[in-house]
């Protein structure tokens, strides 16, 4: 890059346009699990490269996500524990509070990340010789791009890891990190909880130095009913709406588990447009011979995920999918990947629109209707 | 269907995993959670003094019925609760709840049966937690084994002591170590909707009992209903959702009949489909015609030489029909000969004659001027 500088700085300026050599990075480092996008937005990975590739990058730093549980079925979980598992291996700031008596015991159920040579070297070489097959007279083009971006995955530390299900994260990732845990279940208001989320984001985003050190703060099912806080609605609305603006001046992320169904419908509402990333998962029935019939590769299906709301800080132009609806595959029995339905066509209800059925048949609990805001 | 529950209350729990709990729902219309409730317990406890379940006894929260019903029925069943092995307890909160009773006669006037034991505070639900742990452990005598609980009217409990507390025992049963299973009955016409849904929540598996011919006029007995309401009285629908490991959802219905000799469990005649289905958007390719459409299609004229229906070749091409045509022409011509002697001129159109036919030699791109 600074080959390509030198010889424009000493050719004489023959117009008044000069071509801009701030192409090869920002003068400020990135730390490592960070990505920049279009319009200066930063992205953090959700552990899940399929769900980054849906989300347009992956979470926005200073967004809040929330994500609603299905009470049937524990997905939010897997969301919950590949967020975090990605966190702690690119050596974030992590939070976590939970219902739980003992928090700290989830941390030995996170996955660890695939071991990265032995899955990612046939995948290579199987994408070369699609290259081959497709397009032989542009082999060389491709080459050369390949070989750039697999010398640049030597030397970082990939964005977004595949986390193996199966395997629990080593101890030596969560011992000397910095991972706090808080108990949410006695606490019968809130204002502690926020002390600590404050404390939290202030300590950490000083140490990093930079402006773009980015924590992760994960909430697993806030309003359970077991916690004490249970029955204060607007307590709880008014820390959110705080949390929300706490994560956005410390450019961090927060993901927050809840179960719709255990909400008043106007709670749910307004919690649902305090998010600026709105996920649910729904889970789906075993065994049903209609569904597989209608959806392939029913088998592998572990639930089905749902993007009702995707945030997009810094454009006017809302973001918009291509589908909303995706399934939850566990791919080798290991990875958690998301993927577009794949259905069989069916005799579709006559007169009604796509968009109505598809909002109307969509997780009865969430009715949120079209929120892309 | 019901053994399925039954044998996932009697496996208990996984190590470091919660306690599975059952929730069985009933309404007016079908009455029948109690009894549903009293067959899970009598099943559960002839499992454990057979030796077969992981649980080693029961813990019996009695709020609807005495416990001396409970020990009745368990008799009929010929399940003997004054054993030699002790295997289960019932905490009365049934004869005195709020502890009047106590405080008009003093205290001591009421003796525990070594089975029954009197507990007088539900409002407090911490120590009412504390409570069964202690008779439950009180049941193992020290060893390292586990009980089930059982609550058999949840919505009594809620009356007293308010959703959240209960919510959060019966959260700390479930992650208790020493606990295999729990189950409770709750009535959910007489409890908000959020809180049969906190306790949907709180459960593993949810049992629901509903009409099996629903009651279309509600109360008004009428001819037509009757009949239906008899039937109701009897039979019901079992409806089940049991939430698996691997997050997948496990739905299951059967036919509930209540005789004399008891509750039975039957498979459910009609193949009615639980609905599943809802939770995928419909496609709208539409790939069969329907009875219309077919009919339109047989009927479109196609622009083709021959239809192949053997009439003779019309072509529509923006003047009328041949056919037509020709009749006109012959009424024009009959009406003419009868008018008049004197043929005037005709138009005899000939199809496709202003069409030149191509000479075999003269190639059409000649003209082109590239």
């Amino acid at each position: 890059m600074a080959a390509a500088a030198a010889p424009t700085l000493t050719r004489p300026r023959v117009s008044s346009f000069s071509r801009s050599t701030q192409l090869s990075g920002l003068s400020i480092p990135l730390p490592p699990g960070i990505r920049t996008g279009p319009n200066s937005t930063a992205f953090v990975s959700s552990g899940i490269p399929t769900l980054d590739a849906i989300l347009g990058g992956g979470y926005c730093l200073g967004s809040l996500v929330m994500v609603m549980e299905d009470p049937d079925a524990p997905h939010h979980m897997l969301l919950l524990r590949s967020f975090m598992s990605q966190g702690i291996v690119h050596d974030q700031p992590l939070l976590y509070a939970s219902p739980a008596e003992e928090p700290r015991r989830f941390l030995g159920t996170l996955p660890s990340p695939a071991c990265s040579t032995a899955d990612k070297s046939p995948r290579r070489d199987r994408e070369e010789d699609k290259g081959l097959r497709i397009a032989w007279q542009y082999k060389k083009y491709f080459d050369e791009t390949h070989q750039s971006i697999s010398s640049r995955k030597d030397n970082e530390i990939e964005y977004s890891s595949d986390f193996d299900l199966r395997k629990p994260l080593q101890r030596q990732f969560i011992s000397g990190r910095k991972i706090e845990c808080i108990s949410i279940l006695k606490n019968s208001d809130l204002a502690a909880f926020h002390d600590r989320c404050g404390v939290f984001l202030n300590q950490h985003a000083r140490k990093e130095g930079s402006i773009l050190g980015a924590c992760r703060i994960s909430i697993q099912s806030f309003c359970a009913p077991q916690c004490e806080y249970f029955n204060q609605e607007w307590q709880v609305l008014s820390f959110l709406r705080s949390l929300r603006s706490m994560v956005k001046s410390s450019n961090s992320v927060a993901v927050l588990t809840f179960s719709p169904s255990l909400l008043p419908p106007s709670s749910l509402k307004r919690w649902q447009h305090l998010a600026d990333i709105l996920i649910s998962v729904r889970a789906i029935p075993d065994d049903d011979k209609d569904m597989a019939k209608l959806l392939t590769g029913y088998q592998d299906m572990v639930g089905l995920l749902n993007i009702h709301k995707i945030a997009r800080p810094n454009v006017q132009v809302p973001f918009i999918l291509d589908a909303t609806m995706f399934s939850m595959k566990l791919q080798k029995r290991k990875y958690l990947i998301m993927e577009c339905l794949n259905q069989a066509p069916v005799d579709g209800s006559g007169g009604s629109s796509y968009a109505a059925s598809g909002t109307g048949s969509c997780s009865s609990a969430s009715k949120t209707g079209p929120l892309d805001f | 269907m019901a053994e399925s529950i039954c044998r996932a209350l009697r496996d208990g729990a996984l190590e470091g995993e919660h306690a599975p709990a059952l929730s069985i729902k009933d309404s007016i219309v079908s009455p029948f959670g109690s009894d549903v409730f009293h067959h899970f317990l009598v099943q559960l406890s002839s499992s454990i003094l057979s030796g077969k379940s992981q649980s080693r006894g029961i813990v019996l929260v009695a709020y609807s019925r005495s416990p001396s019903f409970y020990v009745e029925l368990l008799r009929g069943k010929g399940l003997d609760v004054h054993s030699s092995v002790n295997w289960i307890r019932i905490l009365d909160c049934f004869s005195d709840p709020l502890g009047w009773k106590i405080r008009l006669t003093g205290p001591g006037s009421r003796e525990d049966s070594d089975v029954a034991i009197l507990y007088n505070d539900v409002k407090d639900s911490g120590r009412l937690l504390m409570s069964i742990v202690k008779l439950g452990k009180g049941l193992m005598q020290d060893t390292k084994g586990c009980f089930s609980v059982a609550f058999d009217s949840l919505s009594e409990m809620v009356r007293h002591a308010s959703a959240q507390p209960v919510a959060h025992m019966i959260s700390s049963l479930r992650s208790n170590g020493e606990i295999s299973s729990a189950f409770w009955m709750l009535h959910t016409d007489v409890v908000e909707e959020k809180v049969a849904s906190i306790f949907d929540y709180l459960s593993s598996m949810v049992a629901l009992v509903e009409p099996l011919i629903p009651s279309s006029q509600g109360p008004r007995l009428t001819l037509d209903n009757l009949a239906g309401t008899d039937e109701n009285m009897r039979k019901a629908r079992f409806l089940a959702r049991l939430k698996r490991r691997n997050g997948r959802v496990r739905l299951l219905q059967e036919e509930l009949r209540l005789d004399c000799s008891g509750l039975t469990f039957a498979s459910l005649g009609d193949n009615v489909p639980i609905t599943g289905g809802g939770l995928v958007p419909k496609v709208q390719f539409n790939l069969q015609l329907s009875e219309k459409e077919q009919v339109d299609r047989a009927n479109v004229v196609l622009p083709f030489e021959h239809q192949g229906n053997g009439k003779p070749i019309e072509i529509y091409d923006g003047r009328q029909s041949l056919t037509d045509r020709k009749l006109e022409v012959a009424l024009i011509r009959e009406e003419m000969t009868q008018t008049s002697e004197l043929t005037t001129g005709e138009i005899l159109y000939i199809r496709d004659s202003d069409d030149e036919m191509p000479d075999s030699d003269e190639d059409p791109d000649d003209d082109l001027d590239i």
